[in-house]
């Protein structure tokens, strides 16, 4: 359901006419530092019991991790991956949910007005009512996020704990975390903190540490503190993201293109119909009279 | 076809009000009934008929998904939510009766190697209404090309169309997405010649259209539109008397 106390930036599917935001709200954001983040999945917890969503068995992989990916009933799953340095071992944990993109690749794909949505604070939301369950949006997210929900046959993922925010709390995630490495605040302050954080890391021995904020989508709504700032895919996160060509392609050139190709074939006939009539017999259609019924 | 082409004329008989032209054509093919000539069977025509249906449904429920501006032809449907359940089995049933149809008319739709030059410039001396050819059989170049490019629209728009119905989670990205794109620009495509299509067989040819409803053409239809298979059917001359 659109929050009804947020107006909204954007909406799917609409060329026009989405914005309803009169109020200048500043863009909201969540921080995860990944060098604090220890493991313990309070967030995971925390999400599946603020969102009331169906306990998901989990699924061993032979690592720290609770299940291979997300889900339609999981939307904040902390992966875990390792890799190997010279002389050490980089052990790697972090938080994969909606990125809440500036420009989302899944309210660009989306062909249902009005089912996801922008709000004016920055968090991209699913609202279930318009959504059609195509899954669209699932091709066009550079992060592999939303998912195809068999019990509603619409989508789901992390909504930022929008119903929190809008009342002034923070998302359940960053309550649960018992670390600090999860924040919550504007994007501003939220920058501030990151990059306070690399200072702090590259003073540390980490030279590569980076803020991971990538511009191919606007920025995200997610600020993530990386130590091996320079190798993010060593955390599940693509190097450059941006929302698919074909996507971009599909909807900005195919789609207006097409619309003039059909609307153009109309014409065209009308045209042809005008120009050169129709083609019959010179001496009309009929043969000859027919024999009349006899009597 | 040439084997079928029986060169009978069947007399009307006197005191009968029954359509001879229409009894004949639930069976035969190519035969002259009066002043008409039976181009399509009850069973070519049915055929015909599932593959529109299934067509135009398959589209009218998938132009709200491909763009908002048709979002009215979803209401007709009970909504976009409606039309996305609905699209993917429409589609099927398309490409069921599209394969029924490829089966049923592949061997009259043979191109001839004359008739590859429908591809350029012939086709626009055709809509010129230039260069009459007189070895026009039952089916022009124009025609069978269509024919095969249908075919293989329908085979793209299953197969991605498939792909695209499906769980995203469970189909790669690549291959979504190559989907997407491919469905878009056939339909697009398809969707202009079926415009052609729609047209030519009814405004741009008078008296096409019967050939698709009762199954008959007139004779002078025949001799102008397809005169060698005029020649073939009646045993006449197709040169204008």
């Amino acid at each position: 359901m659109p929050h009804q106390l947020l107006e909204v930036r954007r909406s799917s599917a609409s060329l026009t006419g989405g914005l309803t935001g009169i109020r200048n709200l500043p863009t909201v954001s969540k921080y995860i530092d990944t060098s604090t983040c220890i493991g313990c999945k309070a967030c995971e917890v925390a999400c599946q019991e603020w969102n009331d969503l169906r306990t998901v068995p989990t699924h061993q992989l032979g690592s720290y991790q609770t299940m291979p990916t997300l889900n339609a009933d999981f939307w904040n799953l902390i992966r875990f991956s390792e890799h190997e340095l010279d002389g050490g071992l980089a052990w790697l944990m972090r938080k994969d949910q909606c990125m809440h993109c500036a420009d989302p690749g899944c309210l660009r794909a989306c062909p249902a007005p009005g089912a996801i949505v922008q709000y004016e604070n920055g968090i991209v939301d699913v609202n279930p009512e318009q959504c059609i369950g195509c899954g669209l949006c699932e091709t066009g997210c550079p992060f592999d996020v939303p998912r195809f929900s068999a019990k509603t046959g619409k989508m789901a993922k992390c909504t930022l704990c929008v119903d929190r925010v809008t009342v002034g709390l923070e998302p359940a995630c960053i309550k649960a975390c018992p670390t600090g490495c999860l924040q919550f605040g504007t994007k501003d302050e939220m920058m501030a903190l990151g990059e306070g954080r690399v200072k702090q890391l590259k003073e540390n021995g980490f030279a590569n540490a980076a803020v991971y904020n990538p511009q191919g989508v606007g920025g995200t709504g997610v600020i993530t503190v990386l130590a091996y700032g320079d190798r993010p895919e060593w955390y599940g996160l693509p190097k450059d993201p941006h929302v698919p060509w074909t996507v971009r392609f599909a909807k900005s050139v195919l789609k207006p293109l097409g619309f003039i190709a059909i609307f153009g074939a109309v014409a065209g006939v009308f045209g042809h119909f005008m120009r050169f009539g129709p083609k019959k017999p010179p001496d009309g259609d009929r043969e000859e009279p027919k024999p009349p019924a006899r009597a | 076809m040439r084997e079928v082409a029986s060169r009978t004329q069947v007399e009307v008989p006197p005191h009968d009000s029954r359509d001879m032209a229409v009894i004949r054509a639930r069976g035969a093919e190519n035969v002259v009934v009066g002043q008409e000539i039976v181009r399509h069977r009850f069973a070519s025509r049915v055929i015909h008929w599932s593959v529109a249906v299934s067509l135009l449904l398959s589209l009218f429920t998938g132009l709200p998904i491909w763009t908002p501006i048709f979002g009215w032809m979803g209401t007709l449907f009970g909504g976009l939510y409606v039309c996305r359940w609905l699209h993917p089995w429409l589609g099927l049933l398309f490409a069921a009766s599209s394969l029924v149809m490829f089966v049923y008319w592949l061997k009259e739709m043979r191109l001839e190697p004359r008739e590859r030059d429908w591809l350029g410039p012939k086709l626009i001396q055709y809509l010129k209404y230039q260069g009459e050819d007189s070895e026009v059989g039952k089916y022009n170049g124009g025609q069978k090309l269509f024919f095969f490019a249908a075919s293989l629209a329908a085979l793209v728009l299953l197969a991605s169309g498939i792909v695209l119905w499906v769980n995203p989670a469970d189909v790669s990205q690549e291959l979504r997405e190559v989907s997407w794109v491919l469905h878009d620009a056939t339909f697009i495509l398809f969707t202009v010649a079926i415009v052609g299509h729609i047209y030519l067989g009814t405004a741009a040819e008078p008296g096409t259209f019967g050939a698709m409803t009762r199954g008959t053409v007139s004779k002078k239809w025949a001799r102008l539109h397809h005169p060698r298979w005029y020649r073939e059917v009646t045993g006449e001359d197709s040169r204008r008397p």
